[in-house]
């Protein structure tokens, strides 16, 4: 049994850990081989939380995992409240969850983007802590794993968790996808860009978060019926993107009408006096669907896959 | 102590780890979010050939704890799980199972019972069961819901009385720690006895019995029974929790005290809240504060004697309960109050509710309820009070939303009115009913809805069961819905829109209501397993209402498990492909056949691959139900996600199984059947197996070599179905 210590202790004995990802990223299967490897190789204990388990795919969600030296009563549940490392499989994850809060002095943050750490520093105003970013996207896409390794990776090498015993854990987890796992661990961790930022006042510590709305049993109408002309899902124009968006050729579209067959999406394919004028990136999920019904004429094909994108 | 191993397990794991040690005759499943895993883990561990049990799912969970019932009274073990609504739903059966003595074992994830729809935790549940006659244990932790299942089914089968584990929805269910099992099954086996003690049996037909007679007035004898039951349980307990402990080292009891025996203060909490309230209890007493958590392990039998030990000496009780008796005491904090007043004393007991849905339970929020009992009555105003809710919040008080959208006109949402033609460019141009939804990307119900919808003229009122289309639709305060829509539970839509439709005529007969309005319930495949009656009793009250059925073979918001429409052979997490099991055991169900037999004036089959045929039906819909006829729909929907799909090609697979005969385009108008499109006329007939290669992970075993045997079967069915409505569909009177 190798000799390990944590890297930090809040007053029970405990370092928190909090992964955020969507739906379909793996964040669930590396937080059950993270533990694994510090129940079984490292003697710790503790626990993870999932959020829920059959998220659709795309859906926020979170894991929270607990670690702490075996013989600490481990009694908390749920999120954690006080994470000392937070890991971020989308950026964008950062503005829209408010991951900020409830962050510790000194955490480490590692984040799947193509920023860097400085900018990451500001869209998490980070109190204090290391930052790490890297494009897992990209490196699971090259060496045909998923995001979930490279993000595992650099989390394990954060924890100071043995890199051979870690690799030997993913290997015997999954048997065939041996080689394309460890080779995105390996880039994972060789290509990872690091800032360490002090408390320099540019930002407080936020207190975690206290559940509440501008909508509560006062103000609730009968039964918390919903006004739809008040509360209707219209997302801001500026909104994020949600995923990789057809491109769109007008010149070569014939306006037949057929993308709007299998779309979906209400609102991804904008339609304009009988003519198709542009998919809305806001609420076009990604699906390709309408790049396989697009017609190929002499001239080309209106929609076409977009190249593989960061999102 | 007996050989134990470390595994790491969740709650749901847990439970599904003692059921397979305990080696049960029987489960009884249906899934219901936070519980289902449960039924996932056993069915995986039967089709490894690990265990060997009957696994049946049923149509609803009244029907899967009806099948225990009748494994128990054959002198089976028999065991079910479920939460919240499922509970509510098997509430028929469960005090009849007290009642015929039957010592069968349920699993309760817990959930709030609750309307609007919250699938997190919440108490509403278990506190429904107290007066059904079940023995009732409490598990805190992972650890303690492998234990009490254990040790659950050992005193229910020596006092026969069902029994009931509740451990919480999410905070334990869904919680993954370290927890130690036996190594050896036989241990447990031991324990529990290799066969339950004997009973009668209704397979004893050499000494038959009358189970379940109709009773006069002795029935108030077979209370007293129930009552004795508890009592001799009471007696009994101790015992097994000795004998446990013996053998695993742990130690359970009728309470778990944490703190000082002399404290001044007490928090009872239920389960999980009772393990965050430790770390409380420990940073209080560094204070110097005397105070202490209870939480009972064992709630029915109601460890009376035991609690007033344990509570007497606290001069403040606060009882904290993730669930409310509206407009009364509480649940806990009366019969608490009961408990304490019998033996003369004169505590001050505060009784909160907290932590319902979502809402966590910290120390810190401990720490907060400790205090409040601690400082009583010098608290804030609000705080000034014996019963209140803890973690709820008023909202603010100038928040006045603005509107973003406006209601949708007659004149905007008319555009097929007297048209012939269907013409994409002019449909395009139909406003939507539904908004921006969370969908997975390229899910094909709302691609088979929306294109449906385009075909529908004027105001629309919608109905949803509960599933995929339900929960990514709203999430409060949002709603994808810019026409009026109402979700009333899972399988209850079609009743629900009859009686609105009821209240609509009559209305517009009485001159109160002059919008034409057109119901439209939509549903999942599931939907129609467990509200099969609700849907045929519309049909067969010919209620002018359209239901539309999106099949995606599958209970697909609950993480895949299995439904009547799934193909035979289809892989589900709770019908695994294995060694010993070959995913769903049956053919696909043909809901439009069993509707045949209501002689409902319009059925139909339509998928989004054939769009032009989509909305000729969608129109022809409008126009049966404005003359006051019930209809039908069914839509061939894929699931990415759940089938392991590639969601490019969902509209490709849809094409495949209307070629395959899978999935016939076919109408039955008045009783007269026509198809709508025949492939094999048009020499586009494929085999089966074509389809499978490209519906995903759920569906491609069965074009492997292993499963030929398995497509063989399903194509004989296709086929034999096939024939039949093209019989159908060239004599009018068939
Ligand atoms: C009485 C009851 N039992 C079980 C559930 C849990 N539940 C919610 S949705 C669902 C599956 C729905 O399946 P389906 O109708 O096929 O729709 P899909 O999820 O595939 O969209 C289940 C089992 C419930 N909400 N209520
Ligand atoms: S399918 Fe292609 S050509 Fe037809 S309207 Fe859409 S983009 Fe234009
Ligand atoms: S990619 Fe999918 S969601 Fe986006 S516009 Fe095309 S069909 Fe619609
Ligand atoms: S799980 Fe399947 S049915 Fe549900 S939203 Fe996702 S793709 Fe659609």
């Amino acid at each position: 049994m190798p000799d390990y210590a944590l890297p930090y202790q809040d007053d029970l004995g405990f370092t928190n850990i909090l992964m955020s990802g969507l739906g379909g990223d793996g964040a669930n299967m590396a937080a059950k081989l993270l533990f694994k490897i510090a129940v079984e190789k490292l003697n710790l204990d503790g626990g993870y939380d999932a959020k829920y388990g059959s998220e659709k795919t795309g859906t926020p969600t979170d894991v929270s995992i607990r670690l702490c030296p075996l013989g600490t009563p481990v009694r908390e549940s749920g999120p954690t409240r006080r994470p000392h490392m937070l890991s971020v499989f989308r950026d964008k994850l950062i503005a829209s969850q408010g991951l900020n809060r409830g962050l510790q002095a000194s955490t480490t943050v590692m984040v799947n983007t193509s920023r860097s750490p400085a900018e990451i520093r500001e869209l998490l105003k980070l109190h204090s802590g290391r930052i790490l970013t890297l494009d897992a996207t990209r490196i699971a896409l090259e060496t045909k794993s998923r995001m979930n390794m490279p993000m595992l990776a650099i989390l394990c090498a954060q924890l100071g968790f043995p890199a051979e015993v870690v690799k030997a854990a993913i290997a015997a987890q999954w048997p065939r996808a041996q080689a394309a796992n460890l080779a995105a661990f390996d880039q994972a961790v060789g290509q990872a860009t690091s800032a360490t930022f002090e408390p320099d006042a540019a930002y407080p510590l936020v207190e975690p978060t206290t559940i509440t709305s501008p909508i509560g049993f006062a103000n609730m109408l009968n039964g918390g019926a919903i006004d739809a002309l008040t509360h209707l899902n219209i997302p801001a124009p500026d909104a994020e993107p949600l995923g990789r968006v057809p491109v769109f050729t007008l010149e070569l579209c014939s306006h037949c009408g057929l993308c709007l067959v299998p779309c979906p999406e209400p609102g991804a394919i904008v339609w304009n006096d009988k003519k198709m004028v542009a998919i809305n990136p806001v609420y076009c999920k990604g699906c390709m669907q309408c790049v396989e019904i697009c017609p190929t004429t002499k001239r080309g094909k209106a929609l076409v896959e977009p190249e593989l994108a960061v999102v | 102590m007996l050989e134990q191993r470390t595994i790491i397990s969740s709650g749901n794991e847990a439970a599904a780890h003692a059921i397979i040690d305990i080696g049960y005759d029987g489960e009884g499943y249906y899934p219901i979010t936070p519980s289902s895993e449960v039924g996932e883990y056993v069915n995986r561990a039967h089709a490894q050939g690990e265990i060997d049990l009957s696994f049946v799912v049923g149509t609803s969970e009244l029907a899967a704890i009806s099948t225990v019932a009748g494994m128990a009274i054959a002198g089976g073990r028999a065991v079910d799980v479920t939460s919240s609504q499922g509970l509510l739903l098997k509430a028929e059966e469960l005090p009849a199972l007290a009642g015929l003595g039957l010592p069968v074992v349920l699993n309760l994830a817990t959930r709030d019972i609750n309307a609007p729809l919250n699938i997190k935790n919440g108490h509403s549940d278990l506190a429904a069961t107290l007066g059904w006659g079940w023995l009732t244990f409490l598990a805190p932790t992972v650890q303690a819901v492998y234990d009490l299942n254990i040790i659950a089914l050992k005193i229910a089968e020596a006092v026969n009385l069902p029994a009931l584990i509740a451990y919480d929805g999410f905070h334990t269910s869904h919680a993954n720690r370290r927890i130690k099992v036996f190594e050896d099954r036989q241990v447990v086996r031991n324990f529990v006895g290799p066969e339950p003690p004997p009973r009668l049996s209704i397979l004893d037909v050499r000494h038959p019995h009358t189970f379940g007679p109709y009773m006069n007035d002795d029935l108030i004898n077979t209370k007293v029974l129930l009552d004795q039951k508890m009592d001799q349980a009471l007696r009994l307990l101790p015992k097994i929790f000795d004998d446990y402990a013996r053998m695993s080292g742990r130690r359970y009891g009728f309470l778990d005290v944490y703190g000082d025996a002399d404290a001044e203060a007490a928090l009872l909490v239920l389960n999980s809240a009772a393990e965050a309230a430790k770390v409380a209890v420990d940073r209080l007493r560094r204070e110097g504060k005397r105070v202490k958590v209870v939480s009972p392990t064992v709630l029915r039998p109601w460890p009376s004697d035991t609690l007033l030990q344990a509570l007497f000496t606290a001069d403040r009780i606060m009882v904290a309960e993730r669930v409310s008796q509206y407009g009364a005491g509480n649940y806990l904090a009366n019969e608490i109050g009961a408990v304490l007043q019998r033996s003369g004393n004169n505590n001050l007991i505060l009784s909160r509710t907290y932590g319902i849905g979502g809402l966590n339970f910290y120390p810190e929020d401990a720490d907060y309820l400790f205090r409040l009992a601690l400082n009583f009555p010098n608290v804030p105003d609000h705080e000034k009070r014996w019963k209140g809710y803890y973690q709820a919040w008023a909202g603010e008080k100038d928040y006045q939303p603005q509107p973003v959208a406006t209601a949708l006109t007659k004149e905007e949402t008319t555009r097929n009115d007297g048209k012939e033609k269907i013409d994409l460019k002019e449909l395009a141009e139909m406003p939507h009913r539904i908004a921006k939804h969370a969908s997975c990307p390229g899910c094909s119900t709302f691609a088979n809805l929306d294109m449906f919808l385009r075909g529908i003229d004027g105001h629309v009122v919608l109905f949803f069961n509960t599933g995929c289309g339900m929960v990514v639709t709203t999430g409060y305060p949002s709603t994808s819905f810019r026409v009026p829509y109402f979700h009333n539970l899972f399988h209850n839509a079609s009743s629900t829109a009859t009686g609105v439709m009821e209240m609509y005529r009559r209305f517009r007969r009485q001159g109160k209501l002059n919008d034409e309005i057109t119901f439209i319930v939509v549903t999942g495949d599931g939907g129609d397993d467990i509200g099969m009656d609700q849907v045929i009793g519309a049909a067969l009250r010919n209620d002018p209402i359209i239901v539309l059925e999106y099949d995606n073979k599958g209970y697909m918001n609950t993480g895949g498990q299995l439904c009547y429409t799934g193909l035979l052979g289809q892989r589900f997490t709770n019908a695994n492909v294995g060694p010993h099991q070959r995913g769903k055991p049956q053919h696909h169900k043909d809901i439009v056949e069993i509707l045949r037999g209501t002689h409902a004036p319009y059925l139909f089959q339509a998928g989004v691959a054939n769009y032009r045929d989509l909305i000729a039906k969608a129109r022809k819909a409008q126009k049966m139900v404005r003359e006051g006829n019930f209809v039908f729909g069914r839509f061939f929907s894929p699931c990415p996600l759940n089938w392991g799909a590639d969601p490019k090609v969902g509209f490709r697979i849809v094409d495949k199984a209307v070629k395959s005969c899978l999935f016939p385009l076919y109408e039955v108008e008045h009783g007269k059947t026509k198809l709508n499109y025949n492939p094999e006329r048009a020499g586009l007939k494929i085999p089966v197996k074509e389809l499978f290669t490209s519906m995903g992970s759920a569906f491609a075993h069965l074009a492997g070599e292993q499963f030929a045997d398995v497509a063989a079967e399903i194509q004989k069915e296709v086929d034999r179905r096939w024939k039949r409505l093209v019989e159908m569909d060239a004599n009018p009177a068939l």
